[in-house]
C-alpha cells in the first residue's frame, strides 16, 4: 500500500467522521454530559459528612487490586457509551450508503477515483475501529473531569487521594478494555454490518425496513420449507448473552477472535458486504 | 485523433420504460461534443453511463476502459458535473477541496485556489450556504483543477442566471479546453453553447438520432427562406421540415445540393435548435 492510498483512505474516514459528527462526536459528548450533570445532581442531594464517607468507602473500595485488576469494573461503568455506540452504529450503517443515494450526493462521490470497494471498507472502518476511538476519548475526558470533581471533593473532606489515584489508573486501564471489546464485537457482529450495509447500498425507500423486513421474511421461510429455525437461533445465539459484547481481560482476545464461530461470523459477514459493494455500483 | 468514446448497441430499460435503446455514438478525441435531446431522451442515462454511474448493455469502451468495470480508474482520466447540487451539502468549501486533493492523483490543489480567488465563494462556508451559482462554481474550480482527458458535463448550467452561465463558459473554454481534452455537454440551451462545439449528437427516446461533426452539418443540411413562387419545386424535394417565417417558408434540407438549392431562395446552414426541431419532427412523422 503506497503513501497516496493510505492517504486516499484517510481521507475517506475523514470524510465519515465529519459527515457523521453527530454518531462520531455529538452522541457521546451528550451521554457524557448527561452521566456529568446526573452524578452532580445526586451529589448535591447527598449530605456533606455522607458523601465524604462515600468517597472513603469508594477509596478503599479495590484496596489490594491493581488498577489492571480494578479495569474490568470500573468498564462497567461505560456501559451507557456502549449502548450509545451499538444504537448509533445500527443509524450510521443503515443510512450511510442510502442517505449519498438520497441527496444525489453518490453522484459526487463516485466522479472521484475511489473504488466501491475503498467506500464501503472506509465505512466499515470508520464504525468498527474509529468510532470506538472518539468514544474512549470522550469517556477519558469524562473520567478526567470527574476525577478533578473526586479531588476537589477529596481535600476539602480529608480523604485519603491514593485510593482515588488508583482508581484513575484504573479507568485509564478500563479504557483500553473498552476499545478491545467494541473492537472485537465490532467483528463478532460483523453479519449484522454486511446486513445493514447491503440494504444501505440497496434500498429506494426505508432502508431499516427492508432489512428488518427481508430478514423476518428469511426466517419465516427457513421455518415454512425446512421446518428449521437455523437462523432465528444463530442470531439469538449471538445476541442473549451480554457477556459476549464485553472482553474483561486481555488475554481472552485470542480465543474471543479465533474461534469457530466468530470466523463463521466473519465469512458471512464478508459475503454481505461484498453484496453491498456490488450494489454500490448502482446510483439509481 | 482517436475516438475518446465508442459505444455500440447500448441498452438501458428502468422496469418497462426504456432509457436507451441501441444507442451507438462515437465521440473523437479532443472534441466539444453537445449531447442534445428532450426531456426523458436518455442523455442523462447516456452521461451516466459513460463515467459508469449506470449499467448498461452492450459495447462501451471511455478513454481505452469500460466503466462498468473500471469505473474508479476511468475516475483518473474523466470528470463528471451533474446539473447543480451534486456536492455534499454539508461539507466546508475547504473540506472538499482537502478531499478532493487527497484522493485524486491529478488534482493542483494552487490551481483551484487561484480559480476560487476569483470568486466569492469563501473557503469556510458550508455548501449548503452557497448560492447555486457558487456552487457550480467550486465545482467548475475543482473540475478545472484536475488535468484529465474528459470532462462530461449533464446540464451544468441548470437553473443559473445568465451572468453564471457565460461566466460558466468562457471558463471552461479559456481554463480548461486546449484542444487536446475532450467535452461532452448535455443542455437545453443549445443557443448558448451552439459556437462552441465542434461535434454534435441528438438524442430521442433512448436513440440516436444525430451524431456529426459541426463542420459536416453545413454540407448536410442546409436552411432556405424560400420564395412564395417556388414553394411547390421546394415541396417537391421532400424538405426534413417545413416552418412558417416572416410571412414566408422556411424549408431544411437533408443531403440536397447547395447548388440544387441555391434557385428556391436565400441559403443558410440551420441553427443546431432548428436542427433539432427538424429531425425530432422527422421522428414523430416517420
Amino acid at each position: 500500500m503506497g503513501k497516496f492510498a493510505v492517504l486516499q483512505f484517510y481521507a475517506l474516514l475523514k470524510r465519515e467522521v465529519l459527515e457523521h459528527r453527530n454518531i462520531f462526536i455529538g452522541a457521546p459528548v451528550v451521554v457524557a454530559l448527561l452521566l456529568l450533570v446526573a452524578t452532580t445532581w445526586i451529589a448535591m442531594q447527598i449530605d456533606q459528612s455522607q458523601l465524604a464517607e462515600g468517597l472513603r468507602f469508594v477509596s478503599v473500595l479495590f484496596d489490594g487490586l491493581s488498577p489492571l485488576d480494578m479495569a474490568p469494573f470500573v468498564m462497567l461503568l461505560a456501559i451507557p457509551f456502549y449502548l450509545t455506540l451499538y444504537v448509533c452504529s445500527v443509524i450510521y450503517l443503515i443510512n450511510t450508503l442510502y442517505q449519498d443515494r438520497k441527496e444525489m450526493s453518490v453522484l459526487f462521490w463516485q466522479s472521484m477515483p475511489v473504488s466501491n470497494f475503498q467506500t464501503v471498507l472506509s465505512k466499515i472502518v470508520a464504525i468498527v475501529l474509529v468510532a470506538p476511538i472518539f468514544y474512549v476519548l470522550i469517556i477519558f475526558a469524562m473520567y478526567l473531569i470527574a476525577m478533578v470533581w473526586l479531588t476537589i471533593l477529596g481535600i476539602s473532606s480529608d480523604v485519603d487521594l491514593v485510593g482515588i489515584g488508583y482508581l484513575f489508573l484504573a479507568a485509564i486501564a478500563s479504557l483500553v478494555l473498552i476499545y478491545i471489546s467494541t473492537v472485537v464485537t465490532g467483528l463478532w457482529l460483523l453479519p449484522s454490518v454486511g446486513w445493514l450495509l447491503l440494504f444501505s447500498a440497496f434500498a429506494k425507500k426505508t432502508p431499516l425496513l427492508w432489512a428488518g423486513g427481508v430478514f423476518i421474511l428469511v426466517g419465516f421461510l427457513e421455518d415454512f420449507i425446512f421446518g428449521t429455525q437455523f437462523l432465528a437461533n444463530w442470531v439469538a445465539s449471538r445476541t442473549s448473552d451480554p457477556n459476549q459484547y464485553l472482553i474483561f481481560e486481555f488475554q481472552s482476545v485470542f480465543e474471543r477472535v479465533f474461534n469457530y464461530d466468530t470466523l463463521f461470523g466473519i465469512v458471512v459477514g464478508s459475503i454481505l458486504i461484498a453484496g453491498a459493494v456490488f450494489m454500490r455500483r448502482f446510483t439509481d | 485523433m482517436s475516438n475518446i468514446v465508442e459505444a455500440k448497441s447500448l441498452t438501458k430499460n428502468y422496469g418497462s420504460f426504456t432509457a436507451l435503446d441501441g444507442v451507438n455514438l462515437t465521440i473523437p478525441g479532443g472534441a466539444i461534443s453537445g449531447l442534445i435531446g428532450p426531456n426523458g431522451a436518455g442523455k442523462t442515462t447516456t452521461l451516466k453511463a459513460l463515467v459508469g454511474l449506470c449499467d448498461v448493455d452492450g459495447e462501451l469502451s471511455v478513454a481505452g476502459r469500460d466503466p462498468r468495470i473500471a469505473r474508479h480508474k476511468l475516475m483518473e482520466d474523466v470528470c463528471f458535473i451533474a446539473d447543480v447540487g451534486i456536492l455534499p451539502k454539508w461539507l466546508k468549501v475547504s473540506h472538499v477541496i482537502d478531499y478532493v486533493e487527497a484522493v485524486h492523483p491529478r488534482f493542483d490543489r494552487k490551481k483551484a485556489e487561484k480559480f476560487l480567488s476569483t470568486t466569492d465563494i469563501p473557503a469556510n462556508k458550508r455548501i449548503k450556504d452557497l448560492s447555486k451559482g457558487m456552487v457550480t462554481q467550486l465545482h467548475l474550480a475543482l473540475v478545472m483543477a484536475i488535468e484529465v482527458q474528459l470532462l462530461v458535463l449533464d446540464e451544468p448550467t441548470l437553473g443559473l442566471d445568465i451572468i453564471y452561465r457565460k461566466e460558466f463558459y468562457d471558463r471552461l473554454l479559456n481554463d480548461f479546453y486546449d484542444g487536446n481534452r475532450t467535452i461532452i455537454i448535455s443542455t437545453h440551451q443549445v443557443e448558448e453553447i451552439e459556437t462552441l462545439l465542434s461535434h454534435l449528437v441528438f438524442i430521442n427516446k433512448g436513440k440516436i438520432v444525430l451524431d456529426s461533426s459541426m463542420s459536416d452539418l453545413s454540407d448536410i443540411y442546409t436552411e432556405v427562406l424560400v420564395d412564395a413562387d417556388m414553394v411547390e419545386q421546394a415541396d417537391a424535394l421532400q424538405p426534413l421540415y417545413v416552418r412558417k417565417l416572416l410571412g414566408k417558408k422556411s424549408y431544411t434540407f437533408e443531403s440536397v445540393p447547395r447548388e440544387q438549392l441555391k434557385i428556391l431562395g436565400e441559403l443558410h446552414t440551420p441553427s443546431v435548435a432548428d436542427l433539432f426541431v427538424a429531425k425530432l419532427k422527422e421522428e414523430k412523422h416517420g
